[in-house]
């Protein structure tokens, strides 16, 4: 039996789980997510990673691999580090065993995955540098609009007239929604066409990197963001070879990456225990 | 006498590194009237010559990620890289006035046509091209080199004002060989115990040893070793790299850093290769300058620079390090534009694919600041072996 934890330190958010491993059984004993507004990410990490300790009941010496991942390797007692993207993976695979492509879009960008069936990535690429794309963009408008977080997803599946928004440059889309509010536009339909743009993005990163009809798990913070995932099943609808993809998200997309650090973590624990390499989490 | 801690050993390293005025070197000329100072540029010079004739040898790396270059770049093509142009830099904004003579050794073009350009800036500096063999043959390459070096030592003496004798050459080889020894029980630590002697600290250790006097940094890392030997640094589950092509232009310290918070112990590299160009003791008997040219025929590390004649045994240099240093893997870090390093790349991408050992490659500057990219690769790279090597 191992006891892992697995820790992700996003741009947002910091998530962090626990999970008891025995042989192919794979339980979830408890998760904990703290927004960072402002504060110092390692200090939440500690938190965080405290929080689900005593939720899951259990006490930090019995954990055996602690599992960084995101902006998490400066955390001084973890045991090893798994690349974003890799804990994504396998945190998707986890929470839905059909997956065949991850898109895991945050605050800060979008990535596109292929796995194959170990969650091995075969295949990835991440939007450029520009922020329209992110979800700290979305949160912005939210704000300039005075809408509540949780309810960009609730209005913009009520849009029924959508407004183009430029999916090139951050600074651009935001005077585009300026001129849009002075118009009178409604709110469900900016938000729509902010979706809509996102979404045209990412279904051309999809497609860039060879999806075709397979199960696509929206992960990251956007991933319970309902507007973007009906914007991006009405994109991929419209593009040619993408249409038979299915685009699904879960109550705990958010926490993927963590999952997928934990999950990693154990296979690793394993793996030396084999080699009689034995580490403890430190 | 107290003992130092890692931390101020590291930190005394680190300001002698970020020091592009070279106050330790004009502080140890200063001391005593009529002291000399010789600079050299990667790869390789015989250190033991410039001790012999009693000045100090000062390692110039280029300007790293601290200098800004605002005349260098006047100097070379954008298709060059950027030691030679900050190398310039440092010179023509004084900050090597102090210097008495500059050696290039033979690397690429571009170091020996900087060599020219130095001639023609600071026509009352000594500054000297200094070749080395490709010919590793006794009677070839062996006699090229050893006339190299007499001739060296003879330009020593006209700058010394005085003779320098074959025993004072002897106890300078005596002097390095301890250095050596140093800086392999450096290494040894770094692959024994990789989490209590990070690559980034060891780098800063070994770049010491280009400003200070011989006899000062063999203390200097021995107090290192004591130190990290005693430390208690948790054990990461990191993946075992080789870090390669670093042997002329150097990497920023960030890049090391970036490196080891992506998951990896780099626990051999070619940095600061003056260091550890010679593989062990020199021979103290009989004829120094002899001897010195023997160690660099048949005694010396491999590189892209140094030309390999047996097709059969390049690039097994590498791959005997990554299996002496129960390495996983190996990244390439070439320096953009670096002839060599790049050049030699292929091949041997080619022998660790037979020899079945993982690798990445990138491309740097000793000025890169923009350590993103780099970490997405060396995080899948260690990803990878951690979770699908077969070991």
């Amino acid at each position: 039996m191992t006891l892992t934890a697995g820790i992700d330190v996003g741009t947002g958010a910091v998530k962090a789980v626990i999970f008891r491993v025995e042989d192919d059984k794979e339980e979830w004993l408890s998760k904990c997510s703290l927004r960072i507004r402002s504060r110092d990410p390692m200090q939440l990490a500690r938190e965080a990673f405290d929080q689900a300790l005593e939720d899951a009941g259990v006490k930090e010496e019995d954990i055996d691999y602690v599992a960084t991942t995101g902006e998490g390797e400066s955390i001084p007692f973890h045991t090893g580090h798994f690349y974003s993207m890799t804990s994504h993976a396998r945190g998707a695979q986890f929470l839905n065993p059909e997956t065949g492509a991850i898109l895991d879009s945050g605050a800060l960008h979008g990535r596109a995955m292929i796995i194959d069936e170990k969650g091995k990535v075969i295949n990835y690429k991440m939007t450029s540098q520009c922020a329209s794309g992110s979800g700290q963009f979305l949160e912005n408008i939210a704000r300039y609009l005075g809408i509540a977080q949780d309810e960009i997803g609730s209005l913009s599946v009520k849009g029924d007239d959508p407004e183009e928004v430029s999916s090139i440059c951050a600074v651009l889309a935001e005077t585009d929604v300026i001129n849009m509010v002075s118009r009178g536009i409604s709110a469900p339909n900016i938000l729509k066409g902010i979706h809509l743009s996102m979404a045209s993005r990412l279904a051309r990163l999809l497609k860039s990197i060879g999806v075709k009809d397979d199960v696509i798990m929206m992960t990251g913070g956007m991933g319970l963001d309902e507007g973007l995932c009906v914007a991006l099943r009405e994109s991929l609808a419209k593009m040619k070879g993408m249409d038979g993809a299915t685009v699904v998200n879960h109550p705990d997309s958010i926490f993927a990456g963590a999952i997928g650090a934990a999950l990693w973590g154990a296979f690793r624990y394993e793996k030396l225990a084999e080699s009689g390499q034995l580490l403890k989490a430190s | 006498m107290t003992e130092k801690t890692v931390s101020e050993i590291v930190s005394r390293c680190e300001a002698l590194y970020e020091d592009l005025y070279f106050n330790a070197a004009r502080e140890w000329k200063a001391a005593k009237p009529g002291r000399k100072v010789i600079g050299f540029m990667p790869l390789y010079v015989p250190r033991e010559l410039i001790h012999a004739a009693g000045m100090l040898p000062l390692g110039i790396m280029g300007g790293g990620d601290n200098l800004e270059v605002i005349h260098g770049d006047a100097y070379y093509q954008s298709y060059i890289c950027r030691i030679p142009r900050s190398t310039i830099e440092l010179g023509v904004s004084g900050r090597l006035d102090f210097v008495d003579g500059m050696l290039f050794p033979s690397i690429c073009d571009v170091i020996r046509n900087l060599s020219g350009m130095w001639k023609m800036l600071f026509p009352d500096v000594y500054s000297k091209y200094f070749d080395v063999p490709q010919t590793y043959r006794d009677e070839i390459g062996g006699e090229f080199y050893t006339n190299e070096m007499r001739e060296f030592l003879h330009d020593l003496e006209g700058i010394a004002g005085r003779k320098i004798t074959d025993d004072d050459i002897r106890a300078s080889i005596a002097v390095y060989n301890e250095n050596r020894r140093a800086i392999a029980e450096l290494y040894a630590l770094r692959q024994s115990q990789p989490w209590n002697a990070p690559a980034s600290e060891a780098y800063l250790v070994l770049r010491a040893g280009l400003v200070l006097p011989v006899e000062e940094h063999t203390q200097l890392v021995r107090d290192y070793v004591a130190a990290a030997s005693a430390e208690q640094r948790p054990v990461k589950d990191n993946s075992r790299v080789v870090l390669t092509g670093m042997f002329c232009e150097q990497p920023p310290l960030n890049l090391i850093k970036s490196l080891e918070l992506s998951g990896c112990y780099v626990v051999n590299d070619d940095f600061v290769l003056v260091s550890r160009w010679l593989m062990d003791d020199v021979p103290t008997e009989g004829d120094p300058v002899h001897n010195l040219s023997q160690a660099f025929l048949h005694r010396s590390m491999s590189t892209a620079a140094k030309y390999e004649p047996n097709e059969a045994e390049k690039g097994q240099f590498l791959v005997r390090q990554v299996r002496d240093a129960n390495a996983e893997g190996v990244i390439f870090a070439s320096t953009s534009f670096c002839d060599p390093a790049l050049l030699d790349r292929p091949m041997m991408q080619n022998v660790l694919k037979a020899a079945d050992v993982p690798f990445i490659a990138f491309k740097y500057a000793e000025n890169s600041g923009q350590m993103q990219p780099i970490r997405e690769q060396a995080g899948t790279f260690v990803d990878s072996i951690k979770l699908w090597s077969a070991a």
